[in-house]
């Protein structure tokens, strides 16, 4: 097997974990800051694709349509995110685990039947432009050339993370929030506000990832549920709440399960739960998480 | 005086009739179930699906329902294509619905496990999409159908199309991807077991198991791509299939390595009706367009078309065939009887959109075609349609009476 192919493999694997980097870290985000286990996370993630549909099939005879489709399905969930956050997901701040996990999974439930009525049962294909419709050639192997700009997605958003969180002033108070919710009340500032532009950021990320995820492939019911599992096993091992820990999870889950398919396709998807559970007994608060949080 | 109380008589006469035709019973109706996925992996194919029982039903009651005289009433239920959720909808079909008979399934494994809830229950169950060999093959119950081509059949359809083709062309090894579950494994056993006696010089070189709802298939071709076969073999259907011909497309694979016999039904020729590569060679359970010349299949897709706008999939014409099985099995029977239906659908041929077609007594499986042909251009139509169709007839590629013996000496 020469070097190329493996370099293919490992480019799968990056192209998978950035599109679960998309998924986990709004997850994680609201979870780090907020302290709020969002079950609907992936099904915001799956709206973020039909929503994205509906721009696309609307303006589909222009060449930008897709380009645009993906900006603007992301701002509209951070918009619906702000409703849901406001209407709902504040009534259960102070509430225990359980009960914030059935206010979300009963969000899954409401929002599927949502997607239903509006969508319909049918799939919904959003075809790609010429730019990344045919592949690339890298080191002579192709590749997908959509995947590049996943990757890219991916990297800037771990990047503008980054530098929202650490550099500017309102990264600094959810940072802040995130140790003592009571001192950054005490200094003035308002915590719902906060809370609530955390949420609608998190929502944000994942109408993003669910727009790149669109022309992927198709755009069914049930996407959600079957993307969730992995998303909640890279926060894992990654640690709740840590913008570094998600994205180093996201590249070894995808990197584990591209090589073991190459190596071991029986056991691809065994191999990630296998180093979740192994994560979970052996540092439960994961890789990058902090003690306080496990 | 008189003239009044004659009139009240009357008026009272006139409403003790009226009321009496109100209190008359209502005509019974022939209770249908559907225990389709409306949700999950399966969605897909099976809103046709639910589409064509709709119009079966709806062109049956307006003749007065099964038998002139028994209306149909529809009770559909989303099995989520989860085989627990599909039992426990069939078991509410039969115990709060009283239906006679459920139309299904999807997926294989929702199918196996329905059947025995049927059975149980002496209910009719009628396999219209779903396709494991298994169905009818092992753990038999008599009140099982199936009109659709089984694992088995298709498998050995895409074997006679590939072992040409492995021959004239010189290929040495192949590689299979297949979905992780019922059917892809019981498809995929088939072909190579198949394969291995009608082109033992063949190689398997590696299996790929991506799991059903996979949403990037990426890992999965550039590691077929790394293993360099002559050809693929894939069993993937619905959403999973549709996703992994758009990925593989975008990554130049069906230009690279043939892909011969693979599932693309015309769902996917629609769906896809811009993006599908051209000139790959495919396979299909119920195509409308290679039964055209039959009355009831023009018939159907002028109707269908007329109600939904849209050109009926394999899985609504396979639904719509079942729903007219049913209803030729009670006249056959005369009957709405489940037991006596039962006895009547056995080994009985019947009028389908596909033709004249017949059940195979030992398995209630319907003497149904595969088709394998490849896709092109049509001006008929506005998507790509199969050209140089192949039609296995049912007799030809289903499983010998012999084996299906010994497959269930063996459970015993």
């Amino acid at each position: 097997m020469d070097a190329s192919l493996i370099f293919a493999q490992f480019m799968s694997g990056l192209s998978r974990g950035m599109m679960l980097f998309l998924i986990a870290s709004g997850l994680s985000l609201i979870f780090g800051v907020m302290n709020i286990l969002n079950f609907a996370h992936a099904t915001f993630w799956l709206i973020g694709a039909y929503v994205c549909y509906t721009f696309w099939h609307l303006m589909q005879g222009y060449g930008f349509a897709l380009w645009l489709s993906i900006p603007l399905a992301a701002v509209t969930l951070a918009a619906f995110g702000c409703i849901i956050e406001v209407v709902l997901i504040r009534r259960v701040y102070n509430r225990n685990l359980p009960e914030q996990l059935l206010l979300t999974y009963a969000m899954v439930l409401v929002l599927d039947d949502l997607i239903k009525i509006v969508w319909g049962v049918s799939d919904k294909l959003i075809e790609r432009p010429p730019l990344v419709a045919d592949p690339v050639f890298i080191f002579g192997t192709p590749f997908d050339s959509y995947f590049i700009f996943v990757i890219l997605i991916g990297i800037a958003v771990a990047g503008g993370l980054w530098w929202f969180l650490k550099k500017t002033r309102y990264g600094h108070i959810i940072r802040a929030a995130v140790f003592s919710r009571e001192m950054v009340s005490a200094l003035g500032i308002p915590i719902p506000r906060i809370y609530t532009g955390v949420f609608a950021l998190g929502i944000f990320i994942a109408g993003l990832a669910g727009a790149v995820q669109g022309p992927v492939g198709s755009i069914t019911l049930g996407m959600d549920m079957a993307i969730v599992i992995q998303a909640f096993c890279v926060v894992v091992i990654g640690g709740f709440g840590s913008l570094l820990g998600t994205f180093v999870a996201s590249v070894i889950v995808g990197e584990v399960y591209s090589f073991s398919i190459l190596f071991w396709p029986e056991g691809a998807l065994v191999l990630i739960f296998i180093v979740t559970a192994l994560i979970l007994i052996i540092r439960p608060w994961g890789l990058f998480g902090t003690p306080s949080r496990a | 005086m008189k003239f009044k109380i004659i009139a009240v008589a009357c008026a009272l006469v006139l409403m003790g009739g009226f009321f009496h035709v109100d209190r008359a019973p209502a005509a019974e109706t022939y209770n249908l179930g559907v225990d389709l996925a409306r949700t999950g992996a399966g969605a897909f194919y099976s809103k046709d699906g639910i589409d064509a029982i709709k119009l079966a039903v709806k062109e049956i009651n307006g003749n007065g329902g099964f038998l002139g005289k028994y209306p149909i009433k529809l009770f559909i239920r989303d099995s989520h294509t989860k085989p627990d959720v599909a039992v426990r909808e069939a078991k509410d079909l039969i115990l709060r619905d009283k239906v006679r008979t459920i139309l299904a399934s999807y997926s294989s494994a929702c199918a196996v496990a329905i059947k025995p809830v049927a059975e149980e229950y002496k209910v009719l169950h009628i396999a219209a999409i779903s396709n494991s060999e298994d169905i009818t093959k092992v753990h038999f119950s008599p009140y099982t159908f199936s009109v659709v081509p089984n694992s088995y059949m298709q498998a050995k359809a895409v074997v006679l199309g590939v072992a040409g083709l492995a021959k004239k062309k010189g290929w040495k090894n192949y590689v299979t991807i297949a979905s992780d579950y019922e059917w892809g494994r019981s498809t995929q056993n088939n072909t190579v077991e198949l394969l291995k006696q009608a082109a033992p010089e063949l190689k398997l070189k590696k299996e790929f198991w991506p799991r059903l709802g996979e949403t990037q298939f990426t890992s999965y071709i550039t590691a077929i791509m790394a293993q360099k076969p002559d050809f693929v073999i894939g069993s993937i259907a619905s959403k999973d299939n549709v996703t992994w011909i758009k990925q593989a497309k975008a990554y130049g694979f069906f230009d690279k390595i043939p892909y011969p016999g693979s599932l693309i039904s015309v769902s996917e020729l629609m769906l896809q009706a811009k993006t599908l590569t051209r000139g790959l060679v495919g396979l299909c359970r119920a195509p409308f367009f290679a039964h055209m010349d039959v009355p009831m299949m023009a018939n159907f897709v002028k109707n269908y078309r007329a109600m939904y706008h849209q050109y009926p999939s394999d899985w609504a014409v396979m639904e719509y065939d079942a729903v007219y099985a049913l209803k030729q099995g009670i006249e056959k029977a005369k009957s709405i009887d489940s037991e006596k239906v039962k006895d009547a659908l056995k080994g009985a041929t019947i009028n389908t959109t596909r033709g004249q077609l017949y059940f195979r007594d030992i398995d209630n499986q319907l003497s149904c075609s595969s088709y394998i042909g490849v896709v092109a251009d049509d001006p008929k139509y506005p998507f790509p349609i199969y050209h140089d169709l192949v039609e296995v007839k049912g007799p030809d590629s289903w499983r010998p009476k012999a084996e299906i013996l010994e497959a269930r000496a063996k459970e015993k």
